[in-house]
């Protein structure tokens, strides 16, 4: 398909020389990171600081790895993120499906107050979804740490913006060939926006991965406690140990990367496009 | 069938459960909250139900500063990192060698520890030795106080938020890029239809709503700015007096550092106020251009 | 509309019954614990239990409050098994223990700053009782310790993991200049006129402005803050200022800028020293490739009188209980023995909480090596904290870093910064 004007291949050089100058300064931070924590505690402090390690402390990830009990907050994690994103991606398309394709009474109040939710900081709910939680009993268990996180306006209006571009024709037939709503949703509706809902499964995965006051909150016993909270065992009110924490924050990382890979391959696989004529 | 039917609560009904008990709730309580003087959040105790939290917030210059600098904010970001995303992503989804490896680099920086992204943008933006202003130099700019003078505060802080918002839009935009019908493209390829017309012909409309949704949740998101000030400014709010203060930021200062829970929750109805107002407004010319498309059938 | 306030009314009617009920609960168990102190002489009636304390420590000093706990559990007479539990740092502590508070969930003792209940100080238990009847050397506290824990008009904890602000240097530089360490405010602004005109740097910065003010105004006789307002709008408060404002504007000393921590300037030879937790030191780094220099450690200056900073948390109790409070004041005053507060001092780099422990052979063979812990037992006598007691002493910290911040980079005179200041401190009580 490609063409040899010299206007497109000067365009092609541009396009090239974009990304990778967006590139580096998109990795840069990555980068620092990775690098940092092979730094000695000497270096992270030096003014101006150095790019390239002196000395490749791999120590530091050992020091970071015996700090907290990782292993087991491993576990916690992925159990946790794994069961908010399966449940967030169920309810949330079930509901994008609701706002994109059915019509019921009420419909707009509903997604304008849907809406309305995510105008408040949630620094505003901490308090009081805490004391909700504790009269639930649920202080020190899983479900505190899935549960409320089960609906997500913004997955939610994400999907419906991609189910609603999906032909509405496409409904009105499988409707003639008696499809119901439910077969319809999983077996077509869900496998076009296959795209779209691994987004959102990628998204709701590090949101979880990441989440830490709201874990911190609701768990007093080190066995609840997820990987984020191991981060802060280098904080001190006097100081951070840095390399610590990048060396921490680089073990947290490898997961979510592989998770990425993963599913990036699966959206890759299903690239052909399966949907009908706009 | 009837679609018309209650139906759709069934769908909804999840998502509605959960919704109504930690979202509705701590909401309602929250404004309910802004109107009690004194309210304690301890024993839930307040000295009378009145307008004295709103009247003390736009009496505070602090608030009225926050509320300068977040719509500076909202007003920059926003369409910015739009725009950038919307055209590193359809790069990123033409012919290119290595485009996975090119997709990954460009997720990473939103799986990369927020300390090591503070870290980095304050050696980015040093004055003395930092990248910026040493590229600047080559110009004959500069050199800039990006973190140390207070007039470069809000500058300073739309550049770091717009870089770090960056993946999540890509992020979107491809996944709505990939969902695009070849075949739309496939007439324009026959007419040879110079790139630029196909992208604004034939891309953009097809990803319309997930253009929509970019702004829309962009400004919600810009609103709520929080963690970009906290880690540009080393746990501060700008780099002598709070120069870069945001909504949210005053919120949290009031609520978990000053123990004034009454004015935290007017300030968080302003805010609230506020985004509802300009996502309204926003969505204003999708909604006339609907009315007149549906004239036109 | 009429939804949400019937909702509304339903909830205040719900929480104002909490309320009441909390209150009562604690009122009741506070009469217990004098009943049950009362009653202790020599034998006590403590049942088994489990005593929860929510912490902010990490590494080390997690690990030496670990084997102090595991040493109480296994020794203590009565069965009580005390449960550490970790909530992260200082920011994340105080924010759980606002939440359970308000939840009426606290744990039965808590690492806590004074200025952490100041909306829930009914919450405490007050330890008057205890001290009174099951203390038997509450004089031996550092004065100023004891001062702190009972600002809020009874004994509110015991003092815990303390630390003290000190006047770090580079010692290597200072023996260049012919400079030694400063006693006196004149001292230091010489140091600081040496140092600029011989090595452009400034010669001192502060790591928490808010302190490094009322420090002053002590050291030169002046009172700071209370809950009626600021009181250092007077002569000598003038006098204080003209001081820092002089040694800020001739550039004798500055703000922290863009180094982040001032321990980073004072590593990387960029500044001549500052005042910093003694805790900190573990944070300069002697030894950075051709920036090598030697640490030199003296305690803050004095003017008129002398007066030094402290900081850390004490142990609160929450309990309600009155078992589990015994139980939990056994702890405390375990963690308070001489013994322990000399372990916990130097495997942590704390500082023990008792002259006697001071005064050990033990500690002072520790002092011999340690140049940071000798300068803090020199100004043990004179440490303050900041009073924490009152609505709206948090926000004057924050208001006061920040305007002083303000006045330095605009380099306002002594009378404008000193307007300026009661100001801003008058407005957040008015």
């Amino acid at each position: 398909m490609k063409s040899t004007k010299p206007s497109a291949i000067i365009a092609d050089i541009v396009k090239y020389v974009v990304l990778i100058a967006g590139a580096l300064f998109t990795l840069l931070p990555f980068v620092w990171m990775v690098l940092s924590s092979l730094k000695s505690a000497n270096e992270i402090v030096q003014i101006p600081p150095t790019m390239i390690p002196r000395k490749f402390m791999f120590s530091n990830y050992a020091e970071a790895w015996q700090e907290a009990p990782f292993p087991r907050y491993f576990l916690n994690t992925v159990f946790i993120a794994t069961v908010t994103t399966v449940g967030v991606l169920l309810t949330s398309i079930l509901s994008a499906f609701a706002f994109s394709r059915l019509d019921f009474p009420g419909k707009k109040i509903i997604f304008s107050l849907f809406m309305a939710t995510l105008m408040i900081p949630g620094e505003m709910l901490l308090i009081t979804n805490f004391i909700t939680i504790t009269k639930l009993k649920w202080i020190d268990t899983y479900k505190a740490m899935i549960v409320p996180w089960l609906a997500n306006v913004f997955y939610t209006y994400l999907l419906t913006q991609f189910f609603s571009s999906v032909p509405e024709a496409l409904y009105l037939a499988a409707k003639v060939d008696k499809c119901s709503d439910l077969k319809f949703l999983f077996k077509i509706m869900v496998p076009m926006n296959k795209n779209a809902i691994t987004t959102v499964a990628i998204l709701s995965f590090i949101g979880s991965w990441n989440s830490f006051l709201w874990p911190l909150l609701v768990t007093n016993s080190t066995n609840m406690r997820v990987l984020s909270h191991g981060l802060v065992r280098f904080q001190s009110e006097a100081g951070t140990k840095y390399q610590l924490v990048m060396a921490a924050s680089c073990i947290l990382v490898v997961p979510i990367i592989i998770v990425y890979l993963f599913l990036r391959k699966y959206i890759l696989e299903g690239m052909s496009y399966t949907g009908v004529k706009g | 069938m009837n679609r018309r039917s209650f139906k759709g609560y069934a769908y909804l009904a999840p998502v509605l459960v959960i919704m109504l008990v930690f979202t509705a709730y701590p909401l309602v309580k929250a404004i309910f909250m802004s109107f009690c003087e004194n309210y304690s959040i301890i024993n839930g105790s307040y000295k009378g139900i009145n307008l004295e939290n709103y009247k003390d917030l736009f009496d505070d210059k602090l608030f009225i500063r926050a509320l300068g600098n977040t719509t500076l904010y909202v007003a920059f970001v926003v369409p910015l990192s739009v725009v950038i995303s919307l055209i590193i992503a359809n790069l990123l989804n033409s012919h290119i060698k290595f485009q996975g490896l090119f997709q990954t680099l460009y997720f990473l920086p939103y799986v990369t520890s927020v300390i090591a992204i503070g870290v980095v943008w304050r050696w980015i933006m040093n004055s003395n030795y930092g990248l910026l202003n040493y590229i600047l130099g080559f110009f004959g700019i500069g050199p800039i106080g990006w973190l140390s003078d207070p007039k470069y505060s809000m500058t300073s802080l739309i550049i770091f938020a717009v870089w770090k918002s960056l993946a999540f839009n890509i992020m979107i935009f491809l996944a709505a890029l990939q969902g695009i019908s070849p075949d739309l493209y496939a007439a324009a390829r026959v007419d040879s239809t110079p790139r630029l017309r196909v992208f604004f012909k034939i891309t953009v409309p097809a990803m319309m709503p997930i253009i929509a949704y970019a702004f829309i949740m962009g400004i919600i998101n810009a609103f709520k700015v929080y963690n970009e000030v906290f880690s540009l400014f080393n746990s501060k709010a700008g780099p002598v007096n709070n120069e870069a203060i945001t909504i949210v930021y005053y919120i949290y200062d009031q609520f978990y550092n000053n123990y004034k829970y009454g004015i935290a929750a007017a300030g968080s109805v302003v805010l609230f106020l506020l985004i509802m107002l300009f996502t309204m407004i926003q969505r204003l010319p999708g909604r006339i251009k609907a009315k007149k498309e549906a004239a036109q059938k | 509309m009429k939804m949400k306030r019937i909702m509304a009314l339903v909830m205040a009617s719900i929480m104002g019954a909490s309320l009441l009920t909390a209150c009562g609960g604690s009122g009741g168990s506070t009469e217990t614990t004098t009943a049950a102190a009362a009653a202790a002489g020599s034998e006590k009636d403590i049942q088994p239990t489990t005593i929860t304390f929510w912490h902010g420590m990490n590494n080390k000093q997690e690990q030496s409050l670990t084997e102090l706990t595991e040493k109480f559990n296994a020794e203590n007479e009565y069965g009580i098994t005390v449960e550490l539990v970790n909530q992260g740092s200082y920011s994340d502590l105080q924010t759980k223990l606002m939440a359970n508070a308000a939840a009426d969930t606290l744990p039965d003792i808590a690492q806590a700053y004074n200025n952490y209940f100041t909306d829930y100080v009914d919450k405490v238990v007050a330890l008057d009782d205890f001290v009174k009847n099951d203390y038997p050397d509450w004089d031996d506290i550092l004065e100023s310790y004891r001062t702190e824990n009972s600002e809020y008009g009874k004994i509110t904890g015991v003092p815990f993991n303390k630390s003290t602000y000190l006047f770090f240097y580079n010692k290597t530089m200072f023996d260049e200049l012919g400079l030694e360490a400063p006693k006196t405010w004149d001292d230091l602004q010489h140091i600081g006129e040496v140092i600029l005109e011989k090595k452009g740097l400034a010669a001192i910065g502060y790591d928490s402005m808010c302190d490094m003010l009322e420090a002053a105004l002590r050291q030169h006789g002046e009172q700071y803050v209370d809950e009626t307002g600021a009181l250092f709008n007077t002569d000598g408060g003038l006098e204080t200022l003209e001081f820092i404002m002089n040694m800020y504007n001739s550039g004798y000393a500055r703000l922290v800028g863009e180094d982040n921590y001032f321990s980073d300037s004072l590593s990387n030879g960029m500044i001549g020293g500052y005042v910093g937790s003694s805790t900190g030191v573990s944070y300069i780094s002697t030894d950075i490739e051709g920036k090598e220099f030697e640490l030199g450690v003296c305690p803050v200056v004095g003017d008129k009188t002398n007066a030094a900073y402290n900081a850390g948390t004490n142990i609160v109790m929450f309990a309600k209980d009155a078992n589990n409070q015994k139980a939990a004041w056994e702890y405390m005053k375990f963690m308070t023995s001489k013994e322990s507060t000399i372990k916990w001092a130097m495997d942590t780099g704390y500082l023990p909480i008792r002259t006697s422990a001071y005064e050990s052979d033990e500690y002072k063979a520790f002092m011999e090596g340690d140049i940071t812990a000798q300068a803090a037992y020199e100004q043990a006598p004179y440490g303050f904290v900041s009073k924490a007691s009152f609505t709206g002493s948090n926000e004057i910290r924050n208001v006061v870093s920040t305007t002083l911040n303000e006045l330095i980079t605009d380099k306002a005179d002594a009378q404008t910064a000193l307007d300026t200041l009661v100001a801003a401190v008058n407005d957040v009580l008015k």
